[in-house]
């Protein structure tokens, strides 16, 4: 059912398209407006995509069954009007053309009807077959609008649909109307001089034409060449329709497309009359007052820091590095897999090799799939959740207007919220998503911050989880990140050369979190981020354990002792320090390994937690960094990175010692 | 599909989590918003064939 709008149901009449070879079903209308949802609800999954013939530009067609009867349905590309402009509105009107459509839909914003009523009136005076349908309806009750859909039927003379494609409601409604269109010419008229502009040239038009005479004078007049092209072809005396369009033009010395343009809004303007009602004064939604909040700098950065609170560190450090691992890594893990899966392990193999590389310190069982299933999963699996609700509900592109002018200061604008966003996931995804920014300068600023500060979901959510129990530490880690992230960003945008673009986006409403696209989201990326480090965990396992079998481990924990020992570290720290090698998340698990077995004071888990949050990018990341900005950029960013963290970290000590800040 | 960060329409094509957008081989389960680069999730086989029969229900109820 559609909300708050009048609309008559429609009888469901047999088919009189039967006996027609499959019959084409046309979607037209603006960008943006929902054509795509309904053609995928319309045709299902078996669809093509393919270049219109001789374009660069996409046209998906599919099938669809409606009353019996098969029908083609085609997904044009979005066009503003059928005078064209773009190579996409010249192919959505070559299709219109030549396609000999049963049916076109014209799939209209209904939030906008006023700026997309004027097409609706050219494809009707086009003589095409129109059904409008009115989408989006949800949001233009929100914005408190009201529809008279019957009225604007009568007043337009063709079937009107109202639906909400987001959600599939009026999709029964619009099968009905394709079932048991009948096709009735519906007729406006424009002002009476332009009437006999138009009269003068149809009078002298006798060729074929798919398009209505009064459509094609109309084009003629406004000087549209295809069409001219066309008319040359199909009239015997083509020289007196180009004599009547040339002294029209002549004698109106006006610009008759703008004339044309006027002339239909006058024409929507009365159309519109009585259809849509809306309060005279606009009442301001709560929405849209927190909407203004979230973009004001007073408001703004307390609302982002209370969204941190809950989302991140109680949500995500709190409850899944917390409550749900303990339960699974602690509880499950270590009090019943692993014991059951060594003491099996005991029994049943005999060589040692095989022993440590299953259930050894570092075996596949009990250190990679531990560290993935019980630790890394539910802490990117709450980080996700959390991630998808802020996002669902529209905040990012809110925040990115928010911290446009500190970005700007760093070299970077609000645009670079994507990635930075998107690194909090996966620093790996977000270096592939710094190539969205305009200029060289800035892809080379957010690489760098990337690498350095910004830890990834699992990273974060360990390291939250972690700081949370000892008293000020997450503090100082918070403290520390954000300035090296700023200092850092200031630095390079006055080291990096180059431009600085301008940002400006449009901000789409906010709403209210939808629970199916929530759920959807963080499963997809749960899956996706799951599949992606297991192999790779169990990977580093195996690496790990030859290490250890062939003394290199060893050797290389012995050789980074000394980094450790300056960091105010014990010697086991530099297990994590190499398993971060391997991914950020992988050493963050060795981090936690390292707190629950009781080797790290409060000092040294902070000075652990910057260092290794600052440290290099992991093996997936640094690939991703030469692949997108080249071996010299990605080598100089890897030896920065490194040689800061461990800088960072040592000065970090000094001062945390010296101060007793967390003594 | 919406991008979840413009709240842009993204065109959807068949088999969009195996097409490559030329940053990686392919697989990896985004897609990049047109718009404004984002990279959204793309649903996997198995939840997008129960989101259709959840769906389906949906319309026959």
């Amino acid at each position: 059912m559609i909300i708050n709008v009048k609309q008559d149901p429609i009888e469901f009449v047999p088919p009189a398209v039967a006996s027609l070879p499959e019959p084409k079903i046309l979607l037209v209308g603006n960008p943006n407006v929902g054509k795509s949802v309904l053609f995928n609800a319309l045709t299902g999954a078996y669809t093509t995509v393919s270049n219109y013939p001789g374009t660069s530009v996409e046209v998906s067609r599919g099938h669809c069954e409606i009353a019996g009867v098969r029908h083609e349905v085609l997904d044009t590309p979005g066009m503003y009007s059928l005078l064209p402009i773009t190579e996409e509105e010249r192919v959505a009107r070559a299709i219109l053309l030549r396609e000999r459509p049963h049916v076109v839909l014209h799939v209209i914003d209904a939030r906008n009807l006023e700026r997309m009523l004027p097409m609706t009136l050219q494809l009707i005076e086009a003589g095409l077959p129109v059904i409008l349908v009115v989408n989006i309806l949800d949001e233009a009750e929100r914005l408190g609008m009201r529809i008279d859909l019957p009225l604007l039927r009568e007043k337009l003379g063709i079937p009107v649909l109202g639906t909400i494609m987001a959600r599939r409601r009026g999709l029964a409604e619009v099968n009905a109307a394709i079932a048991s269109f009948d096709r009735r010419p519906a007729t406006f008229a424009y002002a009476a001089d332009l009437e006999g502009d138009i009269a003068k040239i149809v009078h002298r038009l006798h060729g074929d034409y798919l398009l209505d005479r009064r459509a094609m004078a109309l084009l003629l007049l406004q000087r549209d060449d295809e069409i001219g092209a066309l008319v040359r072809q199909e009239e015997v005396d083509f020289a007196a329709v180009e004599q009547a369009v040339n002294e029209t033009v002549f004698e109106r010395r006006s610009d008759l497309h703008l004339r044309i343009s006027l002339e239909r809004r006058r024409v929507v303007k009365g159309v519109l009359e009585g259809v849509v009602s809306q309060p005279e004064r606009h009442i301001r939604t709560f929405g849209e007052r927190l909407s203004d909040w979230m973009i004001n700098p007073w408001t703004g950065f307390p609302i982002l820091l209370i969204s941190l609170y809950f989302g991140l560190y109680q949500f995500v450090g709190g409850f899944g590095a917390g409550t749900v691992v303990d339960f699974l890594e602690g509880t499950l893990f270590e009090g019943f897999v692993n014991p059951w899966l060594i003491a099996l392990a005991d029994r049943h193999i005999a060589w040692n090799w095989l022993h440590e590389l299953l259930v050894g310190e570092y075996g596949i069982f009990t250190l990679a799939v531990r560290y993935a299933v019980a630790l890394v999963l539910p802490i990117v699996g709450t980080f996700f959740l959390a991630f998808s609700i802020i996002e669902d509900t529209g905040y990012f592109p809110r925040l990115a207007l928010l911290v446009d002018r500190i970005f700007k200061r760093i070299g970077l604008n609000g645009r670079a919220v994507i990635p930075i966003v998107l690194g909090f996931g996966c620093d790996t995804m977000a270096t592939v998503v710094t190539r969205t920014l305009e200029s060289v300068r800035e892809r080379i600023i957010a690489t760098v911050l990337l690498a350095l500060a910004i830890p990834c979901s699992a990273q974060l959510g360990v390291i939250l989880g972690l700081l949370a129990g000892t008293p000020g530490t997450l503090l100082v880690w918070t403290v520390c990140i954000v300035l090296i992230f700023l200092l850092i960003g200031f630095l390079a945008a006055r080291l990096v050369p180059g431009e600085k673009p301008m940002f400006y986006m449009e901000i789409p409403p906010l709403r209210l979190p939808q629970l199916r696209n929530v759920l959807v989201k963080t499963l997809t990326r749960m899956q996706w981020y799951f599949l992606e480090i297991f192999p790779l965990f169990i990977i580093a396992s195996v690496l790990l354990w030859a290490g250890k079998l062939t003394g290199a481990l060893e050797a290389l924990v012995r050789g980074m002792t000394p980094a450790m020992h300056a960091l105010g570290l014990p010697s086991e720290a530099s297990a994590a320090f190499i398993f971060g090698f391997f991914r950020r998340d992988f050493g963050a698990a060795g981090l936690y390994d390292l707190q629950t077995n009781g080797l790290l004071n409060p000092v040294q888990l902070t000075v652990a937690a910057v260092t290794l949050t600052l440290f290099v990018p992991c093996v997936a990341q640094f690939l991703m960094m030469k692949k997108e900005r080249g071996w010299k950029v990605s080598l100089l960013i890897f030896f920065f990175v490194t040689t800061f963290a461990f800088a960072a970290g040592w000065l970090l000590n000094k001062f945390l010692l010296v101060t007793e800040v967390l003594a | 599909m919406k991008c979840g960060f413009c709240g842009k329409e993204i065109p959807d094509a068949p088999d969009v989590g195996q097409q490559s957008c030329g940053a990686c081989s392919g697989g990896c389960r985004k897609v990049h918003c047109p718009h404004c680069g984002y990279a959204n999730p793309v649903v996997s086989g198995l939840l997008r064939r129960l989101m259709q029969k959840s769906e389906k229900r949906e319309e026959k109820g």
